[in-house]
């Protein structure tokens, strides 16, 4: 009963479920990384696959363009397609 | 003597500097085909074809440059009304249309920092457009977020019909011809103006070997006339067909994530997109997209491609029958498809063909990539709503990319 009724609040239910997923990150990065260490960064020699044409976000940079001329005159909504330069530090 | 040695230097650095100068250039040319076909009219038909050029100078500039056309013919709907069925267009015209746009770019690049700028200038019989665009890109926390900001500025024109003799707005004519557009001395047409301001801040995180992520946003600010000056709109019972009107003031929003998730085992990447969007108009909309890349042999590249897009309708967007029965919204009334509530469903595939100079071979050319893709769009509309008689589009593309 107390349960049912605790549940029944969504509000606590989210403040439940944002600490669970909390722990759960806290926990996954206690095993490998100490706080202000910086491990949880990606490093140059990491970046083997984020290098590939087909990981980055800004290539076929000309195919996009084309992609979007098509579609921007027959929707009503443009914007929010993704800019371009956002790389991986791959260069 | 001293003038031959000094020419002699000059040349000799020039050729030291000529290898790393022109280290790195793409050049791309691509042709977009659109078919569109009509139940009641011949439908629409674009080419597109395109060329860009890019070189970075030296280890930090970059310039770039390009021309595009836009081959457009087919039959527009010359008045939205209320007729039964699918018909709810009623007359078409017959129309062809060439436009073009030239741009030049310019960049300066360092490890973790970047700005560009951009010009482009396109025209047309009745549409004419300059577009600045300036953008900056830095990186931080050991180059895993890329924090980007870009804003574009378009100063454009278009060509109006002359409706200054009009007593009211159910007077307004629409555009006949664009034979006189943009010539002066003449009193048939007006040039009408669109300024548009676009600002997209994006932020990139290098979430894992595996996983790359770009949030961000677009805010734009239109301002101008933004109707078909050519189109007409039934309004009421009486048939009474003005130019079609739109407000001249429009804010458009949208926020996106995108997702690159690398499957190495495989020789693949599957990448996701999600778009919200709302504007003053309140048309809102939701997009999802998803792409899927593998290599199938070592200079076979496949892709597969998914697109979802569901919008409503501009808050004054009435059918045919709606505007005839009930009347317009306040005093805007348009005909235009892109304002009606739909949803879009889009597929296709593209395969691509690269070949890469290995590390030992001396050649000129780097990289050779030619590319092929198809995608299939189909509408779904209302049967009243504007161009329901054209339920699907076909969209194929030949591509190739030469870097040396």
């Amino acid at each position: 009963m107390a349960l049912r009724l605790f549940f029944e609040s969504r509000l606590r239910f989210a403040v439940l479920a944002l600490a669970l997923v909390a722990t759960a990150a806290g926990c996954g990065t206690s095993r490998t990384a100490r706080p202000g260490s910086r491990s949880w960064l990606v490093k140059p020699h990491q970046r083997e696959y984020l290098a590939d044409r087909i990981m980055r976000l800004d290539s076929n940079g000309q195919e996009r363009a084309a992609d979007q001329h098509v579609l921007v005159t027959r929707e009503g909504a443009v914007g929010g397609g993704g800019t371009a330069g956002g790389g991986c530090g791959c260069n | 003597m001293q003038l031959r040695a000094t020419a002699l230097a000059v040349v000799c650095l020039l050729l030291r500097g000529a290898a790393p100068v022109w280290a790195d250039v793409e050049a791309a040319s691509r042709v977009t085909f659109f078919r569109e076909p009509g139940n009641s009219n011949e439908g629409v038909t674009v080419v597109h074809p395109q060329t860009d050029v890019n070189a970075v100078l030296g280890e930090s500039l970059s310039i770039g440059a390009g021309y595009e056309v836009d081959m457009v013919s087919g039959a527009t709907p010359a008045i939205y009304s209320a007729q039964s069925g699918v018909d709810a267009i009623s007359g078409a015209t017959k129309f062809d249309d060439f436009r073009q746009a030239a741009r030049a770019a310019l960049g300066w690049n360092t490890n973790t920092v970047g700005v560009n700028a951009a010009y482009s200038y396109g025209w047309e019989s009745d549409y004419r457009s300059h577009t600045l665009q300036v953008g900056a890109k830095g990186d931080f926390l050991e180059r895993n977020f890329t924090l980007g900001l870009a804003y574009t500025r378009n100063l454009d024109e278009v060509c109006d019909q002359n409706n200054e003799a009009a007593q009211g707005l159910l007077d307004l004519k629409p555009l006949v011809s664009s034979a006189t557009c943009f010539q002066t001395g003449q009193r048939t047409t007006v040039t009408r103006k669109v300024d548009i301001d676009t600002l997209e801040p994006s932020l990139t995180w290098t979430a894992t070997p595996k996983l790359l992520l770009q949030f961000g946003a677009t805010l734009q600010l239109l301002d101008g006339f933004q109707s078909s000056p050519y189109r007409r709109v039934v309004v009421n019972f009486q048939g009474q067909a003005p130019q079609e009107r739109l407000p001249e003031q429009r804010q458009r929003y949208a926020l996106f994530v995108r997702g690159n998730w690398a499957f190495p085992s495989i020789r693949g990447a599957l990448s996701m997109g999600a778009r919200a969007y709302r504007d003053s108009w309140d048309l809102w909309s939701g997009t999802l997209d998803t792409w899927f890349n593998k290599y199938l042999a070592s200079k076979i590249l496949v892709t597969l491609r998914g697109r979802y897009h569901k919008q409503t309708g501009a808050v004054f967007f009435r059918s045919g029958p709606d505007l005839e029965i009930k009347g317009p919204t306040g005093e805007y009334w348009t005909g235009d498809r892109e304002l009606a509530p739909m949803d879009t469903i889009l597929a296709g595939f593209k395969l691509a063909y690269i070949s890469k100079r290995g590390q030992e071979q001396q050649a000129f050319l780097e990289e050779v990539e030619i590319n092929a893709k198809f995608d299939g769009l189909i509408y779904n509309l209302d049967a009243n709503a504007p161009n329901a008689d054209r339920p699907y589009a076909l969209i194929a593309q030949l591509g190739a990319a030469l870097r040396f």
